[in-house]
């Protein structure tokens, strides 16, 4: 509940005090932020009566100085410059100012400058400056994604503004946590490493005086990871509940958009998926797609008696009774539907890309040895007319970063294959992925094949079997989770940042993957926490992941290294 | 949680410019009090007494006190005040709704009086509940309004929130009643059912015995049942009164359920509705240029077009005309 109810306490306490009609007004970023933790009809509770984005509400001239103006925004210039101009023509009673992260005094400065009319009447930092997806899983739905795989000459601005976007956002995590972290980061990737100097500096030097909570006896950790340390996650096909939705239809700020994959009824082509909002979802979204299946079912069955016994209506009793179970039954009703429209459009596209198949591959490519029937099975599905481009591109990657050293013929052999077959491939982009995250760039042990203990391990597991093929797979979070549990993190590979080093086992941990994370390492996350090993997580992420997000990432960083490369 | 609060720099900052600014800004500040709405609070104040002649003061703390000087706040518009009498109703009714609750229990509990008072207070009090959510649910058709105007936006989603609140107060009293009914209905059942029907079988049992013929009840047996009787009339009634309040509040809450959001759907979703506004706010426009654009192409445009090139053309001739004759 931490990083949902934080976000919640702010705005809570942010509108409380404001009394009488208030208008909310948020920027773009804003509006993701409010959105995944409250609700239009609890603004209306709190007598929000309009909510508007700050870029077009000043187009508008209408002057209603009955409302409160609610201002939530990022400290950006931009909005600064919006503030600026409807601060110098107010239209409203009042104006009370809330960013979510730390103003500049310059900031200040020039807003004081252009309140002529004194309407402000207070400006505050409420620090909820990240998109609280899930409890324990945050995003900062930071759109240039791609720039962290780039190398810092490329697009020095562009890399800043990801790197500030990335600190201000872990800075808001701490703050709404009131705690001050140690960092450590992984020691191969430039810009973990650069985001967790600017981190410390933020924390430590500019602003310590902010940071400096009440001491507890050990302090939490904030860990920075780069996504191409554990490229594998994101190319796997998923079939847990959220993270499939995520996969095969995509999931933005807890909503999916049903529009893209065919004709639904106006109410449902857009749908919500919260934790917080849904309880079926809440005790399903780590399901896997077979016991959906079963609850969806039912789920379905309830649904029918209560149906059933809303269609006799005899006596004026079952009607009064009738009335009172309808809001009831038609919050029911909608449930069922949402849920069912999902799973059917998910089960025909899974068909459609021959996706158990597909998947079986994956996971063995993921989590089992065995080059050779890799390769000829690699090799059937390429040739299988039935699987999509993606798909044959995702097996090849995958099979190119574990069999990356063993058989470069082989690997040619794939590469040619898979450009014969698909039109659209951009040639070299597995060759490009595993110049970014080849095995000599990782630090962890992702294929858990580097020292005897992992072997052993691993043979381990084949011994005793798998419960499910399609989930065998366990995130390489999973080791990094363990070793911090156990004290056993590797100070070679995961440096700290500055003097202050970690005494004793830390009871936060916040996980920051650049590069974005993925609804299977959410699950992961969720599921560590929910065994209560005394050690809590919080797993954070520049977007939220799927494969298609990953490939884009991957093709985008490419079309601009090339470029600058040629320019050079 | 931790927050910061940067007023009191913002105000420290926003004084020195003040002191700065002051002597040399008389013809500014002339500019900035009319900005603030010198003319709007005119127009605002004429609409308002036109459509609702009994114009009570505000009754919201004036925000203009803490804005000092300067500024100049203007009325709100007169569907404020219709919401503000529908939120002091549903309030009285809340209240109501707690003496309610009391004399339920009251006349629940059993006691030696015939309970004729207790009855009647809570018929009254349950008419008046249903009398202020009936006339709350009136008002409330009055608030909507139409025009795409960001006013209209405030406007409906006033009319939602109150009809969340009625919505929830009309619920509570239905379940407060058909409790009470069936509370009611058991103790029907529970002492006076049972009296009843062990006297009425005793006496059919002492029917069988006797002959046919001597059908009559002896006199004791009579008035009981009279009483009995007179007795389960007045409960019949009562409880027919309940059933038609509640009939009459489900009609409300038929209403009421067209304007309240359901939870957890896509319509509770801010940037949802936020989008939503875009859009019609870009249809909007679109529309307009359409509207533009065939007016452009119109049937006078192209008359006027066809005139203006005939006099060119006239003009013309007239002037060949002149040169070679």
């Amino acid at each position: 509940m931490v990083l949902v109810a934080a976000v919640r306490d702010y705005i809570n306490r942010m509108l409380q005090d404001i009394s009488g009609m208030k208008v909310l007004i948020l920027d773009s970023q804003t509006v993701s932020i409010l959105s995944v933790v409250y609700s239009q009809s609890e603004l209306l509770q709190k007598e929000v009566f309009l909510v508007e984005l700050v870029d077009s509400i000043s187009k508008s001239k209408e002057s209603m100085s009955h409302l409160k103006a609610v201002y939530f925004l990022r400290p950006t210039s931009e909005n600064i410059q919006h503030l600026r101009q409807q601060l110098a023509n107010s239209r409203f009673g009042e104006y009370h100012l809330f960013f979510s992260n730390m103003l500049k005094d310059t900031q200040i400065h020039i807003l004081a400058d252009s309140d002529e009319n004194e309407v402000v009447q207070q400006v505050q930092e409420f620090y909820a400056d990240f998109v609280a997806v899930d409890p324990y899983h945050f995003t900062l739905n930071i759109p240039s994604n791609h720039i962290y795989m780039l190398p810092a000459v490329v697009d020095p601005s562009g890399l800043q503004q990801f790197s500030d976007r990335v600190v201000d956002g872990l800075g808001a995590v701490f703050l709404a946590m009131k705690r001050r972290p140690v960092i450590r980061y992984q020691r191969t990737s430039d810009v973990a490493k650069r985001i967790a100097q600017e981190t410390a500096k933020l924390m430590y030097q500019q602003e310590s005086g902010l940071f400096d909570f009440r001491r507890t006896e050990v302090s939490p950790l904030l860990l920075i990871i780069d996504r191409r340390d554990d490229p594998v996650t994101p190319l796997l096909n998923q079939w847990t509940y959220q993270a499939m939705v995520h996969e095969l239809i995509g999931i933005q700020d807890n909503k999916v958009d049903l529009r893209s994959i065919g004709k639904f009824p106006k109410d449902q082509e857009e749908v919500v998926l919260s934790s917080e909002q849904d309880a079926f979802f809440k005790a399903n979204m780590y399901e896997n797609f077979g016991d959906i299946g079963m609850n969806i079912k039912r789920m379905v069955d309830d649904f029918q008696q209560v149906a059933k016994s809303n269609q006799n209506i005899q006596t004026i009793e079952d009607m009064s009774k009738f009335i009172d179970s309808y809001p009831e039954y038609r919050k029911m009703q909608g449930n069922v539907s949402k849920h069912v429209t999902l799973v059917t459009e998910m089960s025909k596209i899974v068909e459609e890309r021959k996706l158990m198949l597909v998947s079986e591959t994956e996971q063995e490519l993921a989590c089992s040895g065995g080059q050779v029937a890799a390769f000829e099975a690699v090799t059937n599905l390429l040739n299988n007319e039935s699987v999509s481009d993606i798909d044959h591109l995702r097996l090849v990657m995958l099979y190119a970063l574990r069999y990356e050293k063993e058989s470069p013929v082989q690997l040619m052999q794939l590469f040619n294959k898979l450009a014969s077959r698909s039109p659209k491939y951009k040639p070299g982009l597995v060759q490009f992925l595993l110049k970014q995250a080849g095995v000599d760039k990782r630090t962890g042990d992702l294929y858990g094949n580097r020292d005897l203990l992992n072997i052993a391990r691993n043979m381990a597991r084949g011994l005793k079997g798998v419960e499910n093929v399609y989930i065998q797979h366990q995130p390489l979070l999973l080791q990094t989770m363990e070793s911090i549990i156990k004290g056993r993190m590797k100070d070679v590979d995961y440096p700290f940042v500055g003097n202050h080093f970690q005494q004793g086992r830390p009871q936060d941990v916040v996980i920051f993957i650049v590069g974005g994370t993925t609804y299977e390492e959410s699950r992961t996350v969720a599921l560590q926490n929910a065994s209560n090993s005394g050690v809590r997580f919080i797993l954070g992420g520049s977007v939220v992941l799927n494969s298609k997000r990953f490939l884009k990432d991957l093709e985008e960083a490419q079309r601009i290294a090339r470029s600058s490369t040629n320019v050079v | 949680m931790a927050t910061r609060n940067r007023t009191i720099l913002f105000r420290k900052y926003r004084d020195a410019l003040k002191s700065v600014r002051a002597p040399a800004s008389s013809s500014a500040h002339l500019t900035t009090s009319k900005n603030s709405g010198g003319r709007p609070v005119i127009e605002l104040v004429s609409t308002s007494l036109l459509q609702n002649r009994s114009y009570a003061p505000l009754s919201t703390e004036d925000p203009g006190n803490s804005s000092k000087g300067a500024l100049t706040v203007g009325l709100p518009p007169a569907w404020v005040d219709v919401s503000e009498e529908i939120a002091a109703n549903v309030q009285r009714a809340r209240s109501k709704m707690t003496e309610l609750a009391r004399a339920h229990a009251k006349a629940l509990m059993p006691s030696f009086g015939d309970g004729k008072e207790d009855q009647r207070m809570i018929e009254a009090l349950t008419h008046e509940i249903t009398d202020l959510i009936k006339k709350s649910e009136k008002k409330l058709q009055r608030l909507s309004a139409a025009g795409p105007s960001e006013d209209s936006n405030v406007r409906k989603n006033v009319q939602r929130s109150l009809a969340t609140d009625l919505q929830n107060l009309s619920m509570e009293l239905r379940k407060k009643q058909s409790t009470y009914l069936k509370r009611l209905r058991q103790q029907k059942e529970g002492q006076d059912g049972v009296d009843l029907e062990m006297n009425l079988n005793g006496s059919r049992s002492g029917i069988d015995d006797d002959n046919l013929d001597y059908m009559v009840f002896n006199e004791r047996q009579m008035a009981k049942l009279k009483k009995s009787e007179a007795f389960t009339a007045e409960r019949e009634r009562e409880i027919q009164q309940v059933v038609e309040s509640v009939n009459e509040l489900a009609q409300i809450m038929k209403d009421l359920s067209v304007l309240v959001i359901d939870q957890g759907t896509i319509v509770d979703r801010i940037d949802y509705n936020i989008q939503n506004v875009a859009t019609t706010v870009e249809e909007g426009l679109k529309q307009l240029q359409k509207a533009e654009r065939t007016q452009k192409q119109g049937g006078m445009v192209m008359c006027a077009t066809v005139l203006v090139i005939m006099c060119f053309i006239m003009l013309v001739l007239l002037i060949l005309k002149e040169i070679f004759l």
